[in-house]
């Protein structure tokens, strides 16, 4: 790709964000995540496999029509009430047809269907971007407008979105896919608490975001797309093996570890607003997800596959350590006891 | 005049039907113009006619040709036609749809009244002209976003469509 393009998308990938998420009138909201989606087609696409071509023509359509239903739903507010205010979306149909096109624009169910698809078509690190910079502006608009959302119809979309991440990344042998569902299973966790507790949301996405980013950044260390090539990743690098074992782990939620944070607190408040039943449900869906991020686990670390290497290190030599996914992998492993500094904080 | 409106309402309808059921590209832009032409007639009749010129510049004009030329690369040489049964059966279907939901939503929606979005009698210009004088003053904000915008969906495209065989669908 020329670097004027690579310039150009990845200034507007930063500015869509933050226009985004600094806006306070509807059409500026409306803007910014159409500047990302244009921006990021050129890296879904960028190997022009027809596969890849093919998941970035699904991506800008769903996208456009989650725009396209965004402004409606701003417009029909502005025309009932006079006033194109984002924190001010009192006009109850607009408020539905927001939820939708948020849900549609995050990959929740039943607007999940592009999602694992999207993934598998792009590169590892724009599946990264993908999963988590693309989902930050939607997530921002949901939270400017948590107090005027529907409850019933996101928790229904919540519940029906960790079922449907846990139950069909069981069948996946392909990593982008099951990270693509392992999104969707979190995204609906934060649907779940978004209207009772906007910070806790917040939170839970940006622990989401530090665990998938640090799953990705060791998957792009040693290439490895599928379940069979993660089989023989200990040979390349040992010790971020063993990592990616915990950070998956911690994507699964189990404590000691960080990913246990979030779903601990959303099970707190979810309680303390009496769905304690919507709680049980979400805790034992999740389930199906620690399935298959204990499958991930044991095969990339404790199972020796058939085709196994003669050798305990591979031909290449050793690479350098990455400081980022260090960094990011010691933050997703083991921030767990700071939380009660994280609560101070958010 | 309010039959005039409901008439170019009923047209607008029926373009996107045709959009929607259309057998090929050829035939949807069809639904396009139709469409547009009396979106422009709305917009006129809401009071807007500057904005309703702009749309024709700029949507029939600029984008409707684009559209046009990049179809005749891509589009398939022997398409279907309207007149097919099976898109006859597709159009009918959702004539039939807008139906049940005329059904559902009521007869009332059928009683017209015509609202124009003026300035009120506070402002002394008309709403279209002055909106498009405060995109060069107060809003220049936004238009430099808009600029930006559409800057990046040039690069986007031109990356998309680089090199012959490599790029996407083509079938020139």
């Amino acid at each position: 790709m020329s670097p004027h393009t690579k310039l150009l998308t990845s200034l507007s990938l930063t500015l869509g964000t933050t226009i985004t998420i600094s806006s306070t009138h509807w059409l500026m909201a409306w803007a910014g995540p159409e500047l990302n989606t244009l921006a990021i087609i050129p890296y879904t696409s960028k190997s022009h496999h027809p596969r890849s071509i093919e998941a970035a023509i699904k991506y800008f359509l769903v996208q456009a029509t989650a725009s396209t239903l965004l402004l409606f739903s701003s417009m029909t507010n502005a025309w009932a009430t006079g006033q194109w205010d984002i924190t001010q979306l009192t006009h109850p149909t607009s408020s539905l047809l927001l939820t939708v096109a948020i849900a549609m624009k995050l990959g929740l169910v039943p607007f999940h269907f592009w999602f694992p698809e999207v993934m598998q078509g792009s590169p590892l690190i724009t599946a990264m971007l993908l999963s988590t910079m693309m989902k930050f502006p939607p997530t921002i608009l949901l939270l400017m407008t948590s107090h005027s959302l529907n409850p019933t119809l996101l928790t229904i979309l919540a519940v029906a979105s960790v079922t449907i991440g846990g139950w069909m990344g069981l069948n996946q042998t392909q990593l982008r896919k099951i990270l693509a569902f392992s999104s969707i299973a979190h995204l609906g966790w934060l649907a779940a608490v978004i209207i009772y507790s906007p910070k806790l949301a917040l939170l839970i996405f940006y622990l989401y975001t530090l665990m998938t980013i640090t799953v990705f950044l060791t998957l792009n260390s040693t290439k490895a797309l599928k379940l069979p090539t993660l089989m023989t990743s200990w040979t390349k690098n040992l010790s971020l093996n063993a990592i990616l074992m915990l950070t998956l782990l911690s994507l699964a939620g189990l404590p000691p570890l960080t990913g246990f944070l979030p779903k601990w607190l959303t099970i707190q408040e979810l309680t303390k607003q009496e769905m304690a039943a919507t709680a049980t449900a979400l805790a034992i869906l999740s389930l199906l997800g620690l399935f298959f991020y204990l499958r991930l686990a044991y095969y990339s670390t404790i199972t020796l596959p058939p085709n196994s290497t003669n050798h305990m290190k591979h031909w290449h030599f050793t690479k350098p350590t990455n400081t980022t996914t260090a960094i990011l992998a010691t933050l997703s492993m083991l921030t767990l006891p700071l939380s009660p500094l994280i609560l101070a904080i958010t | 005049m309010a039959y005039f409106v409901l008439l170019l309402g009923v047209g607008f309808v029926l373009g996107g039907l045709a959009v929607a059921s259309n057998p090929s590209p050829y035939y949807g832009v069809v639904g396009l113009v139709l469409g547009s032409v009396v979106g422009c007639g709305l917009l006129v009749s809401l009071g807007v006619p500057f904005v309703a010129l702009v749309l024709f510049m700029v949507y029939l004009g600029g984008m409707l040709v684009v559209f046009v030329y990049s179809v005749c690369m891509a589009a398939d040489p022997f398409p279907e036609t309207w007149g097919d049964w099976r898109v006859l059966g597709y159009g009918v279907v959702m004539v039939l749809m807008l139906i049940v939901g005329v059904v559902f939503v009521g007869v009332e929606c059928w009683k017209t009244w015509v609202v124009t979005v003026d300035s009120g009698s506070i402002f002394v210009g008309r709403l279209d002209f002055s909106g498009v004088a405060m995109f060069y003053s107060l809003g220049a904000g936004m238009f430099l976003a808009a600029g930006w915008g559409l800057l990046l969906t040039l690069f986007v495209v031109l990356e998309l469509v680089r090199g012959l065989s490599c790029g996407a669908i083509r079938a020139v």
